[in-house]
């Protein structure tokens, strides 16, 4: 579970109570704000980092929102639970959002920096392919990561969750996810130039298979 | 084997990711600054508050209509029609101008929870930058002092006490936030010169609901303790305009007569020693950002606008309107 507090009075670390829960299930706009006002902006870096384009970071993050208060009145869990429960919606959203993705067509890069070159007020599309790769450097360099590492870094740092809550969203053991988070970080200081290529590591690194990588720190456990 | 033995080092890490001390080894030295990197840019993500607004209008406002779902199963015609004008509905609600539900909301309003909250959204997405922090916290200020504004010139004075407290703070946490900024060296000569002119409006209105207290047949007994209450614990943050010299603004502006009540007999502040109420300005709200609602009226009787505006005014706990006769009211008495 995520919450290890008793239900009356809980305050969950977002700030909110069971009777904020209680009236956000009924649509009440001051709860259903606190809410959103609670989760959206680290739903929103959650899909920002994933997707890596302002509106359709914006888009999921609507989406999810509206999805989850939605279902609340199916939540049975604790207050503590919800943030857990709401970012269990987003990666079902981001999923469905990939899929659709992999099945239209891909965008020339030019066209997107062309596009956002417009947006941004930028003259030069090459000026801003640089700007935006000097500010995401981690970012960007976590699309080296196996899914699963960024995955649980992502809940991590983006979503503000502790490593069991993380293994709780992700139905792994804390174990295994301390083990994703620690891969993680140490093959993003390679990539980043933070650490030698040849400092001791306990597994090689890409894992070829994020699933295998998981059950065997489990068995190790 | 040489060094930790890995869950060791899983364990220091997830110590160090969650801000427990530990020491920093040579391995974890790289992974804790990658970390912070990591944190720094999604730190720099930022939820756009008009975007936040859109989500809201459209879970708040989709609600009515959008919700009711699957009660009982449809023939797949009714389905795709209701869905279809579902996503028509949705679509027409998020087009729609979503602030302005909340924007014009007062306290006591069901909406104004709503307004307040995308505020502090609108704060928390620039308090990265400590001048862009004193222009939000001055413009949620002046915000406040409009409320105050509307809430007097409507005379709902049940939620006046609140909004003389919610503008002291703001203008204290505005004034906070531009002497951070005036600290770090960042230009906020705009905001500091906008605070100082929402403060002296601010005074010159609360001036003009003291004065309305004073006259003891306006208001409900406990409505006017309560702002009396109020007025009290603003002083020394909204100047009252001096009303012996006859102006306390900087600017020049004309003092704030009492708005009503002409015949009152205030007990507490002796009223002003030459012409009470034909002088000049009607308005009692003069703020430097807003247009004045009853502007250079020349009479005074014109203030009469009706209590019942928005429905707050007759509020749960009975003290309600104007119109309560406590003790000998006079016929002077504006007309609900």
């Amino acid at each position: 579970m995520l919450g290890f507090g008793g239900e009356r009075e809980a305050v969950s670390k977002v700030g909110l109570t069971a009777a904020d829960l209680v009236a956000a299930r009924r649509r009440e706009p001051a709860a259903v704000t606190r809410v959103y006002t609670a989760y959206a902006p680290a739903l929103f870096r959650f899909f920002m980092a994933a997707v890596g384009d302002h509106h359709q970071a914006e888009d999921l993050t609507g989406t999810t929102f509206l999805s989850a208060i939605e279902s609340l009145p199916r939540f049975r869990g604790p207050i503590e639970a919800l943030g857990g429960w709401l970012f269990q919606i987003a990666r079902h959203d981001l999923y469905d959002h990939r899929r659709r993705q992999s099945r239209s067509r891909i965008e020339p890069l030019d066209d997107n920096l062309n596009e956002a070159t417009q947006v941004a007020g930028v003259v030069d599309p090459e000026e801003l392919a640089v700007d935006r790769v000097d500010a995401d450097r981690v970012v960007a360099a976590m699309r080296q990561l196996s899914d699963d590492q960024r995955e649980v870094l992502l809940l991590r740092m983006a979503g503000g969750f502790t490593a069991p809550e993380v293994a709780e969203i992700l139905g792994k053991t804390t174990g295994a996810v301390k083990a994703l988070q620690h891969r993680g970080l140490a093959s993003l200081a390679r990539v980043l130039g933070l650490r030698s290529p040849e400092q001791p590591q306990e597994r090689p690194y890409p894992s070829p298979d994020p699933g295998r990588l998981t059950s065997q720190e489990e068995e190790e456990r | 084997m040489p060094g930790p033995k890995p869950n060791k080092l899983h364990d220091e890490l997830d110590a160090l990711l969650d801000g427990r001390p530990v020491e920093l080894t040579d391995e974890l030295a790289p992974l804790a600054e990658v970390a912070d990197a990591l944190r720094a840019e999604l730190a720099a993500y930022q939820l756009d508050p008009g975007v936040a607004d859109r989500h809201l209008e459209r879970v708040l406002h989709g609600s009515a209509t959008v919700v009711p779902l699957r009660a009982r199963a449809h023939p797949n015609g009714w389905d795709l029609r209701r869905r279809v004008a579902a996503v028509v509905l949705a679509a027409a609600l998020v087009l729609a101008p979503a602030t302005m539900a909340s924007a014009a909301a007062l306290p006591g309003q069901p909406m104004y929870p709503f307004k307040r909250a995308i505020e502090e959204l609108r704060i928390a997405s620039v308090q990265w930058s400590p001048s862009r922090e004193a222009v939000e916290r001055t413009r949620v200020a002046d915000a406040r002092l409009d409320e105050l504004t509307q809430l007097v010139n409507l005379r709902i004075f049940t939620q006046v006490p609140t909004a003389i407290t919610a503008l002291s703070k703001a203008v204290q946490e505005a004034e906070a936030a531009v002497d951070d900024a005036t600290r770090e060296g960042e230009p906020v000569a705009r905001a500091a010169s906008k605070l100082s002119a929402v403060k002296v409006a601010g005074g010159q209105v609360v001036a003009v609901v003291a004065t309305t207290v004073a006259n003891p047949s306006s208001l409900p007994r406990g409505t006017r303790e309560a702002i009396t209450a109020a007025v009290e614990q603003s002083q020394g943050v909204l100047p009252v305009p001096n009303r012996d010299t006859g102006s306390g603004a900087p600017s020049g502006s004309t003092p704030t007569p009492p708005p009503a009540s002409p015949t009152s007999s205030p007990p507490s502040q002796p009223p002003p020693n030459s012409t009470p109420q034909t002088t000049t300005t009607e308005p009692p709200v003069t703020s430097t950002t807003l247009p004045p609602t009853t502007t250079t009226a020349p009479e005074p009787t014109s203030t009469e606008p009706t209590v019942t505006t928005g429905g707050a005014a007759g509020g749960g706990d009975g003290t309600g309107g104007d119109q309560q006769t406590t003790e000998g009211a006079a016929p002077a008495e504006p007309a609900p």
